[in-house]
């Protein structure tokens, strides 16, 4: 009678085992399902920190791709807009040109003026070009910037203000999105809708005319040379996107490094938890099935 | 000389004795599931011997006693683990739902509604004056505030459920200690006449063992019979004396425990239920609202400061963004609030013409300005996130421990004190066999009692 005793109830002992296993289940089942790793903080509470950091700069990546294209819109726009306008002055000068030239009647400058008002008007409409609802030449104003106004030497007052805005487009790095009408159409030297304007004047008084002309020249490069803003600020947007897909790229490979469920040892583990179980399982079925009490003699 | 009648009572003495043996063993098979049984054991011992000059007989067996077989020593340390158990089991369940709130692959969360609503100010700034851009940011710091108030909400709801489970905690103590001092006078009413209080003890091991698993309690055996105090000597039970504790709302309503002399000892408890659900309700709970509300402070502050410094779509100087939060911050959380309906009063504007952007832009830096300390609003949250996490996952590992170590220690005692039926069976055939032969024995001694009586009278 000195063997060991053991534990003639192993039933509690094997109950919580079973409990053990079916958590781990449980929690492989979880991770299964959701494809991560990390489904509530304390499954990783260091993990879990910094998938909160990294969902944060995926939005924050998320937000400047989409203020980039929102910007983009609009710099292509006013893009498109000043190639509309030099097209227009090329127009004018042609005109010009040819009004200072040929053997014309006074009534054939007059139509050539005529042409040059539509021209002017043109011009007007393209410089209250708008995108999304917003003058995109009317500085940080938000008033239709040119207005027609005799009482001006030019024909036309502007309204907006001289204000640009900014745009983030990366951490720490914003873009200027606008340059204000003032600048681009009452540039120095000539403006673009004085020199059209005395242009016209000329061809009606048949007198300096072709000063006239070099006028609109020169409001012609200067709009030309402004339009450089906008190809930069789409040239910088298209860079930047390209930076910040490769950002993405690489966040949302930090995410699955953090948070993605390996698949491959969670069914494994899932595998022998399962096994364990059922042994488990199968022990409890076998347990104090016997006892010497089976093998006493009926009485 | 011996006599036949005293080889008949040594016969007889047996089979009282091999009876008593086998009770024993029908009393161990009937208890084989009653929890906390300690299996007994029958004492056989030799009468004393009749001496008649050179020989020595023996006068046969009696059973002395029937002891229990049991531990206290392990027994003791039972409860002790018993105790870690109860205050981590209490502390992880009570984490394990406040750290719901902090889950940020589900969406909803403050983390996210951070970002949503810093996003919101990244398309405004591309066009400062579009008015469903102004509104989709006030709704973003509408769903901003309505998740810190969702979080702060659900904790303190939380907070009020273990307030409730400690008022539990301390009716279910009282009413164990009131059954234990009942069962130490019936203990030590048997064992002043000498009798056999086994069930009893065994009755009170059960309630000692429920009692530690929601208070630290400190055991002493004295001459009085068994006192229990916690173990920072608050009297729980002296002898047949049980001392109720109860409990007093303070000022925030949480309720507070009393020692039957008035004293509050709510913060001496060092294990047990009632000490896990305090350290949730007292310490982790309220400090993750404090962060909460540090939080939501920093940034409703810094967002209004910044709104005020600029202008609005009309031109008027900014006014606050969200409702200015109490002062010492506590409950700001669960009270932030927008402060503004109309989308054209956020001062996006940095000069006060309408389509600038000036003021959205620096609204929009807030996201990266340290909020408290030394951190951004990120990082403060995520921080907090990997704190509440982290608290949940050391006790849940400590409480996986705790509970290895309990198991092990129910198995050593299964292993001391459990009824085996293997063993209870091999006992029933030992006393079975030895009644049988005592009872031969009588019937012999009848027999040559009978031959003695006839002796003569045969014709």
């Amino acid at each position: 009678m000195s063997a060991i005793r053991v534990n003639p109830y192993p039933l509690p002992g094997l109950l919580a085992s079973l409990q053990t296993t079916e958590q781990q289940i449980q929690n492989d089942l979880s991770q299964l399902a959701t494809g991560r790793s990390i489904n509530e903080p304390s499954d990783n509470p260091t993990g879990a920190a910094e998938l909160t950091q990294n969902l944060a700069q995926i939005s924050q990546v998320d937000t400047f791709q989409r203020s980039m294209s929102s910007v983009n819109g609009e710099l292509s726009t006013a893009d498109s807009t000043l190639n509309s306008v030099t097209t227009a002055l090329q127009r004018a000068i042609s005109l010009g040109v040819e009004g200072a030239n040929g053997p014309l009647s006074d009534s054939d400058r007059a139509s050539i003026a005529t042409e040059l008002q539509g021209i002017q008007s043109q011009l007007i409409s393209l410089a209250n070009t708008s995108y999304q609802g917003q003058y995109i030449f009317a500085g940080t104003a938000q008033v239709q910037p040119f207005v027609a106004d005799p009482s001006q030497t030019s024909g036309v007052r502007y309204d907006g203000n001289t204000g640009t805005n900014s745009v983030a487009i990366g951490n720490g790095y914003s873009l200027q999105v606008n340059l204000p009408g003032s600048q681009i159409f009452n540039g120095p030297g000539a403006g673009v809708f004085q020199a059209v304007n005395d242009l016209i004047n000329a061809l009606q008084a048949n007198s300096g005319i072709g000063s006239a002309v070099n006028e609109v020249n020169t409001a012609y490069n200067y709009v030309d040379a402004q339009r450089v803003f906008y190809g930069n600020g789409m040239n910088q947007i298209t860079d930047q996107t390209n930076n910040l897909n490769t950002e993405q790229v690489e966040l949302s490979s930090q995410q699955n490094t953090i948070a993605q469920a390996d698949l491959p040892s969670v069914i494994s583990n899932f595998t022998t938890a399962e096994t364990g179980r059922e042994a488990t399982l199968g022990a409890i079925g076998q347990t104090s099935q016997m006892n010497l009490f089976n093998f006493l003699p009926p009485p | 000389m011996s006599s036949l009648f005293a080889t008949l009572d040594v016969a007889i003495g047996a089979l009282g004795a091999e009876q008593g043996a086998l009770d024993t063993t029908s009393n161990n098979v009937a208890n084989v599931n009653t929890p906390g049984y300690s299996r007994e054991e029958p004492v056989l011992v030799e009468n004393p011997p009749i001496v008649l000059g050179p020989l020595t007989f023996g006068s046969g067996v009696s059973l002395q006693k029937v002891q229990s077989v049991r531990d206290p020593i392990l027994q003791l340390r039972i409860d002790g683990e018993t105790q870690q158990q109860g205050a981590l089991n209490a502390f992880v369940t009570g984490m394990q739902q406040a750290q719901v709130q902090f889950n940020s692959t589900s969406g909803g969360d403050i983390g996210s509604e951070i970002s949503n609503f810093f996003s919101s100010l990244g398309q405004l700034s591309t066009n400062p004056t579009s008015l469903s851009q102004r509104q989709a940011v006030l709704t973003a710091a509408g769903n901003l505030a309505q998740s810190f108030n969702n979080t702060a909400d659900a904790l303190i709801q939380q907070q009020t459920n273990v307030n409730l489970n400690v008022e539990q905690d301390v009716q279910q103590i009282n009413t164990l200690t009131g059954q234990i001092a009942q069962l130490n006078s019936q203990i030590s009413a048997l064992q002043n006449v000498g009798e056999d209080a086994s069930s009893f003890v065994d009755q009170r091991d059960l309630a000692i063992g429920q009692l530690s698993n929601l208070i630290d309690v400190s055991q002493i055996q004295t001459e009085n019979g068994l006192t229990l105090t916690t173990s920072n000597g608050t009297p729980l039970v002296a002898g047949n004396q049980s001392f109720a504790l109860s409990t007093q709302p303070n000022a925030a309503g949480m309720q507070q425990i009393y020692s039957q002399q008035g004293v509050n000892i709510t913060g001496t408890l060092t294990s047990g239920d009632l000490e896990g659900q305090l350290q949730v309700r007292d310490e982790a709970i309220p400090e993750l609202l404090s962060n909460l509300d540090t939080l939501a402070a920093g940034l409703a502050t810094a967002l209004n400061t910044t709104n005020q410094a600029g202008f609005d779509l009309n031109g008027n100087a900014g006014g606050n963004l969200f409702v200015p939060p109490p002062a010492g911050v506590t409950g700001a959380a669960a009270g932030m609030a927008v402060a503004i309906t109309d989308p054209s009063l956020i001062a996006a504007s940095s000069d006060g013409s309408p389509g600038s952007n000036g003021n959205v832009n620096v609204l929009s830096a807030v996201q990266n300005q340290v909020i408290a300390n030394g951190q951004n609003a990120s990082d403060y949250y995520s921080n907090i996130v990997f704190n509440v996490g982290n608290e949940v996952s050391n006790s849940s590992a400590e409480l996986s421990s705790a509970q290895l170590t309990l198991q092990q220690l129910q198995n050593q005692r299964g292993s001391i004190s459990g009824v085996s039926l293997d063993e209870e069976a091999a006992n029933l055939i030992q006393y079975q066999q030895a009644y049988e032969a005592a009872a031969r024995v009588v019937d012999t001694v009848s027999q040559m009692l009978d031959t003695v009586i006839n002796m003569g009278a045969t014709p």
